[in-house]
């Protein structure tokens, strides 16, 4: 008991606090060539995630989960900093955006097609339906696989950056 | 229950305890990433593949790399215990929580039983009838998701949206950078 309470007591050895060193990315071969391997295949299985939910099980917030985490994958092999700058956050921001005017133009597409609010029979396209819920599934793969991607880029500018409020 | 069920159900509460005990957050971390794979796995065998699914790739995936991302900043915590100190208030008050909602679990159906509200609802029984024709879609979720109940999920694509541009405005950027 005695000990226990020595120890949940504030510790005055400061100095002896291994501090973890600040630094996300280690440069290292064997990661670097997994992901390059590992990446393709993780962004197809996203993709297919993504498409195939409409006849499996996924869809656009599974499928947009899984390809943002290739970025994550190629963020940790090769440094975050030039996967930021290969991805262009501003692409990012755009993409996300795109996402969700995709999802609004189609809901209201099938309004001005004479139907309801995601009444994807009102658009005269054959399997209009089936198509319809494709393309809002993948509005919604990029909306999530950007804002994921996106928290990536902050949380790693808040670590790195160390320009916190 | 089976011996695979017990043995999860085993697995997940020895890393949600571990998790909340570990003092090292790496470990901590670690362990719930352990944790929301095991909850994955549950998942699967109760039949919610789609809920696997997203247990899988966001708990277990994601969110673990952006804690360990976060806890960059953090230092190890000094001294040699692995364990947390047990704090018995907060250990009673969790006690207390956890056995006033278990009162409720007898009102439970069993698992996959044939009476349970949802299997007997007349909206169940219409989705999985009517499902294939109307939306063309295989899946029953996806078919409910985009097609039935698409006015909600527009609303869960955008509250992603905001998610992401509250962060920015948080920052006061206009990028995620």
């Amino acid at each position: 008991m005695s000990d226990a309470s020595a120890n949940g007591a504030p510790s005055n050895d400061e100095t002896e606090s291994d501090e973890r060193t600040v630094r996300p990315y280690v440069e290292s071969p064997i990661i670097m060539a997994t992901v390059r391997v590992v990446a393709p295949f993780v962004f197809t299985f996203g993709l297919f995630i993504m498409f195939h939910g409409a006849d499996s099980s996924g869809g656009g917030f599974q499928g947009g989960v899984i390809v943002g985490t290739v970025i994550l994958m190629l963020g940790i092999a090769f440094g975050i900093e030039p996967t930021r700058e290969w991805v262009d956050p501003r692409t990012l921001v755009s993409l996300v955006g795109v996402g969700v005017l995709v999802f609004l133009v189609i809901g209201f597409g099938t309004v001005v097609a004479g139907g309801g609010f995601l009444d994807y029979d009102a658009v005269d396209i054959y399997h209009a339906n089936k198509y319809g819920i494709e393309l809002v599934e993948l509005a919604i793969g990029v909306i999530v696989s950007g804002i994921i991607t996106g928290l990536f880029f902050a949380i790693a500018a808040g670590a790195s950056g160390g320009e916190s409020a | 229950m089976s011996a695979v069920e017990f043995a999860l159900i085993a697995f997940v509460l020895a890393c949600g305890v571990a998790t909340a005990m570990l003092r090292d957050v790496l470990a901590a971390i670690i362990a719930f990433a352990a944790y929301s794979l095991g909850i994955a796995v549950i998942w699967i065998l109760l039949r919610a593949p789609d809920v696997g699914l997203t247990e899988a790739a966001v708990g277990a995936g994601v969110t673990t790399v952006l804690f360990l991302l976060t806890i960059a900043k953090t230092v190890r915590p000094a001294g040699e215990r692995t364990l947390e100190r047990i704090d018995l208030p907060a250990l009673g008050v969790a006690v207390v929580l956890v056995g006033i909602l278990a009162t409720t679990l007898g009102a439970l159906p069993p698992v996959g039983g044939a009476e349970t509200p949802v299997i007997t609802s007349e909206v169940t029984q219409y989705y999985l009838d009517n499902a294939y024709t109307e939306t063309e879609v295989k899946n029953a979720v996806t078919a409910v998701l985009a097609g039935y109940r698409g006015f909600d999920t527009l609303g869960e694509a955008v509250v992603v949206y905001a998610a992401g541009v509250g962060i920015l405005v948080v920052l006061q950027r206009e990028v995620f950078a």
